[in-house]
C-alpha cells in the first residue's frame, strides 16, 4: 500500500468538507482508480469527479497515471485566477 | 544579455500589489519599455448576465501556483527572447471592487519588441494553468467562479 496526501480546493473542498486527507492506496492505483475510490468513499464528491483537475506533486496528471508513494495529490475545478 | 541578469518575479501574496516597486525591480539600464496588465475586482458587471459584486474571495494552491507562474515566465522568455524583466503577481484573500488582484509586467529595450504581446500572453496563460480560484460574493448570494481550460499533458 502507498501512503498519499490529498488536498482539496474551491468547490471540491466545499463538497469534501475538508481541506486535506491522508490515505493508504494500492501501489498500482491510477488517477482513474483514485477518482473511483473517492466517488465511492465520499458520495458528495461523485459529481465533481467528471470535471475535476488533478495534480501529482504539483504537476497536472491524467487518468492513466499511476499514483506514486508519498504523493501530494490535489483536486480542484478549472482555475479562475486573475 | 545573460539570462541570469534578467529579473523574474513570481508570487502569490496577501498584501497590496505595489506596482512601482515591481516595475523598479524589472527595469534594467537597458530597459526602455514596459507593458503592464493589471486586473481588478469589478463591482458592476454589465457584459453578459448583468450583476453586482460585493467582493471576491481568492484562494490558491500556493506552491504549485508559484511554480506555474515561473513556468509562464519561462514560456514568455522562450517566445519573446528579448524580454528583459518579468513580474507576475496574484493577490489572494478577500478583495473589494476597484482593488487590483493580479499584475503581469514585462520590460524590454523598445516597445516594438513584442512586449505588449508578452504581457497579454502572461495573463492569458495565468488564467489557464495557475491554480487560483475566486468565489464571488454579492448581495444575493455567493458562487465559485470556474474556468473552462483543461490543461494538457506537460502543462
Amino acid at each position: 500500500m502507498n501512503h498519499i496526501k490529498l488536498l482539496f480546493f474551491a468547490t471540491i473542498r466545499d463538497r469534501a468538507g475538508t481541506k486535506s486527507l491522508e490515505m493508504e492506496i494500492p501501489a498500482d492505483m491510477t488517477i482513474q482508480g483514485l477518482k473511483d475510490k473517492l466517488s465511492t468513499d465520499y458520495p458528495n464528491l461523485k459529481d465533481s469527479m467528471k470535471s475535476v483537475l488533478i495534480t501529482i506533486n504539483r504537476e497536472y496528471a491524467f487518468d492513466e497515471a499511476v499514483v506514486p508513494s508519498n504523493a501530494e495529490i490535489a483536486l480542484f475545478p478549472p482555475v479562475s485566477g486573475g | 544579455m545573460k539570462p541570469s541578469s534578467r529579473p523574474t518575479i513570481f508570487s502569490i501574496t496577501e498584501s497590496e500589489i505595489d506596482l512601482n516597486d515591481l516595475l523598479a525591480q524589472i527595469t534594467l539600464e537597458s530597459t526602455g519599455a514596459a507593458a503592464i496588465f493589471t486586473g481588478m475586482v469589478r463591482g458592476e458587471t454589465r457584459r453578459g448576465e448583468s450583476h453586482d459584486t460585493a467582493y471576491l474571495e481568492y484562494e490558491a494552491y500556493v506552491p504549485m501556483a508559484e511554480a506555474k507562474m515561473k513556468q509562464v515566465a519561462d514560456e514568455i522568455r522562450e517566445k519573446w527572447p528579448v524580454i528583459e524583466g518579468i513580474a507576475i503577481v496574484q493577490r489572494i484573500g478577500r478583495l473589494y471592487p476597484k482593488t487590483p488582484t493580479v499584475l503581469i509586467a514585462c520590460t524590454a529595450a523598445h516597445r516594438d519588441t513584442g512586449v505588449f504581446e508578452a504581457a497579454r500572453y502572461g495573463i492569458d496563460r495565468l488564467k489557464e494553468i495557475v491554480p487560483v480560484w475566486k468565489k464571488e460574493v454579492s448581495p444575493s448570494g455567493e458562487f465559485w467562479v470556474e474556468g473552462d481550460y483543461i490543461p494538457k499533458p506537460g502543462e
